[in-house]
């Protein structure tokens, strides 16, 4: 009975176990996938892993990830040592009083920590701005810097803010146990009170520090939430750079930092399981027999002779350490700088490395999920972006809320090369703070196989028959102006009563369950993958979905749709304003703009890009262009006489706008 | 020597205002404001529009601890009784995943969980999906998948706690129950129970937090179509609908809700709250 009941127990832990590794064998599995899906096995390869060390943005964070964590263990594990000896001595009732405050953050929702540190750094570095200019202007020996945003420094504190609870909490229980009269003993024998604290006290209390330190990283290892809002827009930990991916298409690069990340895990824990045994088994066979050669050798290390040998090797190390940081962050500091952020993920990425290689300028690019995710982040202060990249609408909305700087277009001599129908358009009548990006449609996709009719409506995306396998679009506009066109009104309609009926249609879909989901960037994977079977998207990104699935589809519905231009735009006070024009007019050059269209499948603004561009693709591939393709690219002047822009539209519309948005996952 | 020594906990008690204290009270003052930083109640009288996510996020996350808790009790409790060796291994594999970022962990499920994904292809192969005929099971984009991530993610901060309780009981306790007459469910429920109580409570508070705050996974598996409290506040700070004061104002409301809860429970349980980890 009692045999039968061990069986079961181990049963039980047995498929605990299973069911917390299954995933992460599976994810390692496919890390060796010669394919690029994590559900298809297509062989053995390596390649992923050869990639991931190309992929400066996983390698970047993996070091953000790894530094912020080891120093806000570090900090945190020393600060909250000696609060806890200063907790301690405190009085009973201020001693608790403190705990509870001490309390708050491991109570919290991380969220609610991250949001609210978020706000008081943004608040602290607004009040600082009017400090140091105040400052700047009383005196010229010190100039303190005026602007100052959410990074590497941020995350740090915040990590340590969070960590230091654990580390309290673990050395007070450590601390109550002590006996309080060792510390009067050992002084009053003669110890100074540092050496008491070294001698009698550290080695009491150790094992709660030593536990505290490791939670402390665990922690800071395993966040998200708290990184996600105090970590801005120049440095991302690995989470947040996944969070980034998993919105678009995820490489199996994530299976293999995974299994690398596992796997260095593993063998730490290992080892230091390997030693405690060691050190037990030791301990027992110790009293039995006289110590070998190497122990004796082992042992002597610790004697004051040998202790300078520990404490210069440990030295060393922290030296080491500490130059490496300095060498980093003087080698990502000297150089110049251009911030860019682009909503969605479109650029030919070897266009960066080639800026690079040619100008000496470091670009630090990132990817905003939508334009309203983009314009939050520069609301809410996280962002040190030089130069964004947005469509049309929300160009004119930094525009008119005063965001974004005019630009010298006489360091963008490649400006010239654009096409007259995308400049002077509403959003920037004069043209003066924009330089086109691209342009396009806005489309149904849909997979042929899956779906048996021809689309040619927007009421597919309505329809009870495809219910489960609609994919909405993930942005308030887009989800709105398909409404809209199927109602037929204006999408720059301010009736409140049309937005609210084109809501009222999507939402009562949304209630029937037609939509699987809402998607932005993820929807390659979710539409090359067949795991939905319409959505609706840009055209350029059905040429890149096409390469990967050649049953979808792409149609402009018979009720008309959207025509964009997206342009690049420089942010207000950019601290690098001569690199943001530099990239900027390197991106408008035909070469770049041929390049980038053959990568992004997004038509070029480039008169010249636009010519070219089949016998570009015939040179590249050695076959010709289907026209057909091209069309859905570069859309001809009769399907754009079909199609209407976006424009700015008035704060209150707006807020309709943001209000029925989150509405819409409410019910 | 004493009061030397309470100086240690000044610089401490400074950290504590400025990066505790004062940015929950800047929460605050958002909560009450209007863009244009004038006070207002707005914030909360719009609030009633967004019960049901309050409710989705509590129902979801009482699931996922309930459920954590009925795996994570019996796990701790026999992983207790096992030997040492055992035990060393069994906490050292509880641990590993944590060590692996949660979004990592997160992951690795939406390629199970896909209309197309491992398990799908699974249920193909051996014929389940003629059986039932259809073409795929839908598992990505429900509030099943979405308390599966929660249960996957945060099981062991529930095992920890509970397994770090149980194994400091005194056996003697038990042997002493048991000479009085206790059969073994009379133990379990008159000895055992009662003082793993503050471990059962610490999990819980460790799995209910993250749960009914959460984003990241609600969006990665539940398809962002039935969002939760932890999306609703990120669309309002770095997502679609940029208003950082409603965000505030529902921050704060999930806060005091939690912390009420929080309060209760620990009432209600008159816990040590020494059983954090470990």
């Amino acid at each position: 009975m009692k045999k039968q009941n061990r069986a079961g127990s181990r049963l039980l832990i047995g498929l605990t176990f299973l069911f917390l590794y299954a995933p992460i064998v599976l994810l390692i599995i496919f890390s060796f996938n010669a394919g690029d899906s994590s559900a298809v096995w297509k062989g053995f390869s390596l390649h992923w892993y050869a990639k991931l060390f190309q992929n400066r943005l996983i390698m970047s964070s993996v070091y953000t990830t790894l530094l912020v964590s080891l120093l806000a263990t570090a900090i945190a594990t020393a600060a909250g040592t000696f609060a806890a000896i200063g907790l301690y001595s405190l009085g009973r009732k201020r001693r608790e009083a403190l705990l509870t405050v001490n309390n708050i953050p491991m109570v919290n929702a991380d969220i609610v920590t991250g949001v609210s540190m978020c706000l008081f750094f943004v608040a602290f570095f607004q009040g600082w701005g009017t400090f140091a200019k105040w400052f700047n202007s009383i005196q010229s020996a010190v100039v303190l810097p005026e602007r100052l945003v959410l990074g590497f420094t941020t995350l740090l504190l915040a990590h340590v803010a969070f960590n230091i609870p654990y580390v309290i909490l673990n050395v007070a229980p450590k601390l109550r146990q002590m006996d309080r009269n060792l510390m009067d003993a050992a002084q009053d024998l003669g110890c100074t009170w540092m050496q008491a604290f070294w001698k009698v006290m550290l080695p009491e209390i150790k094992p709660g520090i030593v536990s505290g330190a490791l939670i402390s990283f665990t922690m800071s290892i395993d966040d998200f939430i708290i990184s996600y809002f105090t970590a801005g827009s120049a440095s991302s930990t690995l989470a947040m750079a996944i969070y980034g991916m998993t919105k678009k298409r995820v490489t199996p690069e994530i299976n293999a930092v995974s299994t690398l990340l596992f796997l260095s895990v593993l063998v730490l824990l290992v080892l230091s399981n390997l030693k405690e045994v060691r050190q037990e088994a030791r301990n027992r066979l110790n009293a039995a027999r006289r110590p070998s050669a190497l122990e004796r050798l082992g042992q002597k290390a610790g004697e004051p002779r040998y202790r300078w040998v520990r404490r210069g090797a440990a030295a060393v190390l922290a030296c080491a350490f500490v130059c490496t940081v300095t060498v980093l962050a003087h080698e990502t500091g000297s150089r110049p700088v251009v911030n860019v952020c682009s909503m969605g993920e479109y650029i030919d990425e070897s266009l960066i490395d080639q800026f690079e290689d040619a100008t000496g300028i470091r670009v630090n690019y990132q990817t905003a999920e939508s334009n309203e995710a983009l314009y939050s982040l520069l609301k809410s202060g996280g962002a040190d972006y030089d130069v964004v990249v947005c469509s049309d609408y929300m160009a004119g909305r930094f525009i008119q809320e005063d965001m974004v700087e005019k630009l010298d277009y006489s360091l963008i001599p490649n400006f010239s090369l654009m096409d007259e129908r995308f400049l002077h358009l509403d959003f920037d009548p004069a043209s003066e703070y924009t330089v086109p990006y691209t342009w396009g449609t806005l489309g149904i996709i849909y997979n042929t196989a899956m779906v048996e009719e021809e689309i040619d409506s927007w009421s597919a995306l309505y329809d009870d028959r495809y219910a489960g396998d609609v994919l909405l679009i993930n942005n308030s506009r887009d989800a709105l102006a398909e409404a809209l066109f199927y109602l037929g009104y204006s999408v720059n309609t301010t009736d409140e009563a049309q937005i609210r009926e084109a809501y009222e249609l999507v939402a009562d879909a949304s209630r029937r369950k037609v939509f699987q989901g809402r998607v932005s960037d993820e929807v390659f994977q979710k539409m090359e993958g067949n795991n939905a079977a319409i959505a609706t998207y840009y055209a350029g990104d059905y040429i890149s979905m096409l390469e990967n699935n050649e049953d979808l589809a792409f149609v402009i519905p018979k009720e008309g749709s959207n025509w964009f231009v997206d342009s690049m735009l420089m942010i207000k006070d950019a601290p690098h304003r001569r690199e943001g024009h530099m990239w900027m007019d390197f991106i408008a050059s035909t070469d770049a703009s041929l390049a980038n269209m053959d990568y992004i499948g997004y038509a070029s603004p480039n008169r010249e890009a636009l010519e070219r561009y089949p016998a570009y693709y015939q040179e590249l591939y050695e076959e010709e262009l289907d026209p057909e393709i091209y069309e859905i690219m570069v859309a001809p002047d009769e399907v754009l006489a079909r199609c209407e822009p976006y424009h700015n539209l008035p704060a209150a519309t707006l807020n309709l706008y943001n209000a029925l948005w989150t509405q819409l996952g409410v019910d | 020597m004493k009061n030397k020594l309470s100086w240690f906990a000044v610089p401490y008690v400074v950290w504590m205002a400025l990066m505790v204290v004062i940015p929950i009270l800047i929460m605050v003052v958002y909560a009450f404001t209007t863009a244009e930083f004038q006070g207002t109640l707005e914030n909360f009288s719009e609030m009633g529009t967004y019960t049901s996510v309050f409710l989705r996020s509590f129902r979801l996350a009482i699931v996922a601890t309930l459920v954590c808790l009925l795996i994570g009790y019996p796990v701790s409790y026999w992983m207790a009784h096992e030997g040492p060796g055992f035990q060393r291994v069994a906490m050292a594999l509880i641990m590993l995943p944590m060590w692996m970022n949660f979004l990592l962990r997160t992951y690795s499920w939406m390629s199970i969980l896909e209309n197309n994904g491992l398990l799908n292809q699974f249920f193909k192969a051996i014929g389940l999906l003629k059986v039932m005929g259809v073409d795929h099971i839908p598992m990505i984009g429900t509030s099943g998948a979405v308390v599966l991530g929660m249960v996957y993610n945060y099981l062991p901060f529930m095992i920890l706690p509970i397994y770090s309780v149980i194994v400091k009981l005194d056996g003697s306790l038990l042997e002493a129950a048991r000479d009085l007459g206790a059969n073994s469910a009379g133990v379990f429920r008159k000895v055992i129970l009662p003082l793993s109580l503050p471990g059962v409570l610490s999990g819980v508070t460790m799995v209910f937090v993250p749960s009914v705050s959460t984003f990241a996974i609600s969006r990665l598996l539940g398809g962002g179509t039935q969002i939760m409290l932890g999306d609703l506040i990120e669309q309002q700070f770095l997502g679609g609908a940029y208003d950082p004061h409603l965000g505030a104002a529902i921050s704060m409301v999930m806060m005091v809700i939690v912390v009420v809860c929080m309060f209760v429970m620990n009432r209600f349980g008159e816990g040590e709250e020494e059983a954090v980890m470990l």
